[in-house]
């Protein structure tokens, strides 16, 4: 209690130092006399009296200095002190502080915005009760190599659930994209499909009304709908009454029972949920077949939350113990008996999922640990830029800290008040760099978000955040301050008392680390050009990448019919007539539809036996199928190489037909022309389908994505295939803009049917969508290479002018000696190019060792790509060379008789 | 002068309780003067030891100061001991009495 009352005393003395010194003043003062006067009492002479006091007394100022230093606390008292000095120093130098600051903030903000990032979508754990206790079930499928898979069948769900004895909650989660349109252009909501336990287990409680429970999760429900927070507030703008209202998600109306609290965005780290609904729900979709009772059909995700005092290997036992049970109580009955077999050996196998699930995890993670090194890089250059600008300045502050010195101030305390001066600048650039980071980060997540997938993240700040940055804002600055610290308070006192400190050699030397710091920026720099000259090509070549189809003023439509019965005649007339309207409007140059829509990352294949002598089999005969309309292949520009394109003549009832690509024809029909001959495709089990006759070849074209290699692919009329979901996806090549021609498109469908769903997309966007990881690699490594690249270069130009300052006085010397002006130049551009050497043949070898980490994210070039490498070099060089060349010439601009006066 | 020993911090902080309870309300100089008187001129209070000592005993609230109007009707700050000051000084005087006092029968001389 005492030390704490003094504490609180100290800390009162810090804020109230001048009253109480003029008190103690006094108080020493009467001191003092009332010791003269005892003195004169005693019979000393008035002078004697005094002399004798002041003795016995000692110093009076050490006095009021230990005095002192117990009122408050010397540490902060000095602290403030040095922080006062500081912020003077830096007001009065505006150009390095803004600068400096500007440098910090740019750097330290690119590394929070980067962390933040890292941690939502690595880090973060869900926001749910003990997200630590949660355990994702995954199914191990025997033969394959030690692959879990996440997806369940509603079957095997309910039968895990039921014999597990280790959780004290299981939830079951299926997102699912929900249109809130009836008829006409889609809206789409994220509808995630739950358990009635799954709230509950999480521990996430209503913001309004109640959540879905077990009660409202039955075979035969009517469905209930529970909102996201986020949903709630902007479609209903958080009203009350919403709840008891009602929402209507692909054509069924349900009530909405209540609102999750804000803050849960679903399982799946990247995306968040707008309406939970319990998964009975599905059968009101799903029809003669639903997906409760299907038992090939893999939707839900599952995860348990563990009960205390259950150990891992508790929980793996019991996940063992039942693995037979539930497989072998769930076999699908249209498996062959082989794929049966493998299916009862599956195990459970349980992960941890406090973290969330997460695609763009996968997809992020090694590109965004990059970008952390990255970004650390240009840091790190950043702190070498203002490490240098520091020596420079505390170069000229050599006299200021040798009288500091000869005045009694220790080294340590010079180097203090130095670095806290670093401190503050770096305090101030993380709060600007703060700023920077938010804005930053926000902009990132759009870039990597895509019209299929738009990212979302929970970027609020957290405590790791704000410790990373706090963290790497204390080490920026004793990272840059460091160095200047400890060099600018090595004065040697008598010659800095000499008024001419430019013109003393060891004062020069003082600033050959500076040119060392700057031959290590041109290292870094380069490491990050040649990085971000590797995604730059590797970029470019898929962007210019010859894909087999024309991606400009392609409109792809997607149709969804879910009200009708798909499979009626009926409906393959209405697709006909809506073509047959589409193609007639203005500035629409062709129409046609099909199945699968090139770059989406989906597939659809099956083995394929051709009637040639010894074609391929087994998984080499794998071959990608599309279904198409008559001028698929005019309308994405395919060219023909042989036969004939689809037409009216291939009916269901006519002929099989198909059309291959050329690397079909290579392989399986080598030497042979294609047109005419016949292939089965492989059913199920060896039983074959009917012969197919080739009526066409076609060139290769990119089946699902840019990076594949040529993909065997034959396409079939849809008048002769069944098709898939909701409604085919139409292709439409317009003459305009795509996006001019939507309205007329959409009025258009209309007219023929009100009742269809569609979505819109362009050919162009979803090539670009399925680049976005090499975008972000590419664009962000170049922005940071070129800011890693310029920062070096103010380095650079800094350091050399900084040179050329303090040498003036000996050119002029060397000038009125007769030295030309081009052997000064020379003189100093030999400085600029050791400096260029150095750096980048560390820079070189540095690339050389650490490029091979990059080969996975690169398309159509080696890591050890020497051109990339050369040209870096180059272009690094030259630029270094630039920002050295121009202060070095305004040494030659030296007038003799004026750097003379000084001396 | 004689040799003199300067007086360490912990002993002063209890000659300083001490001198206060003899002789109630006292400032700084009287303090020093009657701690020198009384340990026969041995030691020497100087500022530098007493007025930080002083302050810290104030901080943490054995003693209290004011000003007022010495004899010669001089300024001066007078301290006095306060509650806790007091039951502070009896707690270390025990606890000076107790060392010592071991202290002592280690230096007694052997017994036979």
């Amino acid at each position: 209690m005492r030390k704490l009352r003094a504490l609180f005393l100290r800390l009162g003395g810090l804020f109230s130092g001048q009253r109480r010194d003029r008190e103690l003043e006094a108080e020493l003062q009467s001191h003092l006399q009332m010791h003269i006067e005892d003195n004169l009492r005693s019979g000393m002479t008035p002078e004697e009296a005094r002399r004798q006091a002041l003795i016995k007394l000692g110093g009076l100022e050490q006095t009021k200095e230990i005095y002192r230093d117990r009122r408050g606390f010397p540490f902060i008292e000095t602290l403030l002190q040095d922080l006062r000095y500081g912020a003077r120093q830096l007001r009065h130098d505006r150009v390095f502080t803004t600068v400096a600051i500007l440098t910090l903030a740019l750097g330290i903000g690119a590394n929070t915005a980067i962390f933040s990032l890292l941690d939502a979508v690595m880090l973060r754990f869900l926001p749910v009760e003990r997200p630590e206790e949660l355990v994702q079930v995954k199914r191990q499928i025997p033969n394959s190599v030690n692959m879990a898979v996440p997806s369940f069948t509603n079957r095997l769900w309910e039968q895990v659930r039921d014999q597990q004895e280790v959780f004290s909650g299981m939830l079951a989660w299926c997102p699912q994209e929900l249109d809130l349109a009836q008829g006409g252009e889609a809206h789409y909501a994220k509808g995630l499909w739950v358990n009635g336990d799954f709230f509950r287990t999480l521990g996430i409680r209503p913001a309004v009304g109640r959540l879905i429970t077990t009660v409202d999760d039955q075979r035969g429900c009517p469905g209930v709908a529970v909102l996201s927070y986020g949903f709630w507030q902007e479609h209903f703008a958080g009203a009350g009454s919403a709840v008891g209202g009602t929402i209507s998600l692909d054509n069924h109306t349900y009530p909405i029972a209540g609102v999750a609290a804000p803050g849960f965005y679903g399982m799946e780290v990247g995306t968040k949920f707008d309406v939970a609904l319990p998964i009975c729900a599905t059968a009101i979709y799903d029809g003669a077949r639903p997906r409760l009772d299907h038992l090939s059909w893999w939707w839900l995700q599952i995860a348990g939350r563990v009960k205390p005092g259950i150990s891992p290997a508790q929980v793996r036992a019991d996940l063992d113990l039942i693995s037979p049970r539930v497989f072998a109580a769930t076999v699908p009955p249209n498996w062959d008996t082989d794929g049966q077999n493998t299916f009862r050996k599956g195990l459970l196998k349980a992960t941890p999922v406090s973290t969330g699930t997460s695609g763009l995890r996968e997809q992020f993670a090694r590109p965004l640990q990059f970008l952390m090194v990255v970004v650390g890089a240009v840091l790190l250059i950043a702190c070498a830029n203002i490490a240098s600008l520091m020596l420079a300045r505390t170069a000229t502050r050599h006299r200021e800290m040798a009288v500091r010195r000869a005045l009694g101030a220790s080294r340590m305390r010079l180097a203090r008040q130095l670095l806290t001066e670093c401190i503050l600048l770096s305090t101030a650039g993380t709060l600007v760099g703060i700023l920077l980071a938010r804005w930053g980060s926000l902009l990132l997540v759009r870039f990597i978000s895509t019209t299929g997938n738009q990212v979302f993240l929970d970027l609020s700040l957290d405590w790791r955040i704000l410790g990373f940055t706090a963290v790497t804002a204390l080490l920026t600055g004793i990272l840059f301050g460091a160095l200047p610290a400890f060099r600018s308070t090595r004065v040697s006192l008598t010659a800095a008392m000499k008024a001419s400190g430019a013109a003393d050699p060891e004062h020069r030397a003082h600033f050959r680390p500076g040119l060392w710091i700057v031959a290590s920026q041109v290292a870094l720099s380069l490491v990050l050009v040649v990085g971000a000259g590797l995604f730059l090509r590797s970029f470019v070549k898929l962007l210019t990448l010859d894909v087999g189809f024309d991606r400009t003023n392609v409109l792809i439509m997607r149709t969804d019919a879910r009200t009708a019965d798909l499979a009626s005649a009926q409906w393959a007339a209405t697709w006909d007539e809506i073509e047959r309207r589409l193609s007639s409007l203005p500035g629409i140059e062709s129409v046609s539809r099909s199945v699968m829509i090139p770059i989406t990352g989906a597939e659809w294949n099956q083995y394929v036996h051709a009637d040639s002598p010894n074609p391929p089999a087994g998984e080499a005969s794998l071959t990608y199928l599309n279904s198409v309309a008559p001028a698929y292949f005019r309308t994405l520009r395919i060219a023909f190489l042989a036969g004939r394109d689809f037409n009216a003549q291939d009916t269901a009832t006519s002929p099989k037909v198909a059309i291959i690509n050329q690397t079909v024809a290579r392989k399986f029909y080598p030497n042979l022309d294609p047109v005419g001959r016949f292939f089965r495709l492989d059913e199920e089990q060896g039983k074959l389908g009917a012969p197919i006759q080739i009526v066409g070849v076609v060139r290769d074209s990119k089946y699902e994505s840019l990076r594949e290699g040529d993909y065997p692919c034959a396409y079939f009329p849809v008048s002769q295939s069944p098709g898939f979901g909701g409604g085919p996806n139409f292709m439409i090549r317009t003459a305009v803009r795509p996006s001019a021609a939507l309205s007329v498109i959409q009025a258009t469908v209309a007219s023929v049917d009100k009742s269809i769903s569609l979505e819109f997309n362009t050919l162009a966007r979803q090539v670009d969508d399925s680049l976005v990881q090499e975008r972000v690699l590419a664009t962000l490594s170049s922005f940071f290479g070129g800011l890693a690249l310029l920062l070096a270069m103010v380095g650079l130009y800094g350091a050399i002018s900084y040179m050329v300052t303090q040498r003036h006085t000996e050119f002029g010397v060397r000038m009125a000696l007769g030295a030309a002006q081009a052997s000064i130049l020379r003189l100093v551009l030999r400085d600029v190019v050791v400096i260029i050497v150095a750096g980048v043949m560390v820079g070189a070898g540095i690339s050389v060792l650490s490029v091979q980490l990059l080969q996975k994210f690169l398309f159509g070039l080696p890591a050890h790509d020497t051109l990339t490498l050369a040209v870096a070099i180059g272009v690094l060089s030259f630029v270094a060379f630039i920002a050295g060349y121009l202060p070095a010439r305004r040494a030659t601009k030296v007038d003799p008789m004026v750097a003379l006066r000084y001396e | 002068m004689g040799e003199k020993s300067d007086v360490r911090q912990g002993t002063l902080a209890l000659m300083v309780l001490r001198t206060l309870e003899t002789l109630g309300s006292l400032h700084g100089y009287g303090i020093a003067r009657r701690i020198e008187q009384t340990s026969g001129d041995l030691l020497s209070v100087n500022y530098g030891t007493l007025y930080p000592a002083l302050l810290k005993l104030e901080q943490e609230g054995y003693i209290a100061s004011a000003w007022g109007l010495s004899d010669n009707n001089r300024k001066a700050k007078y301290y006095r001991l306060t509650r806790a000051g007091r039951r502070q000084l009896a707690k270390q005087a025990r606890d000076w009495e107790q060392a010592t006092a071991i202290l002592a029968r280690f230096m007694a001389p052997e017994e036979q």
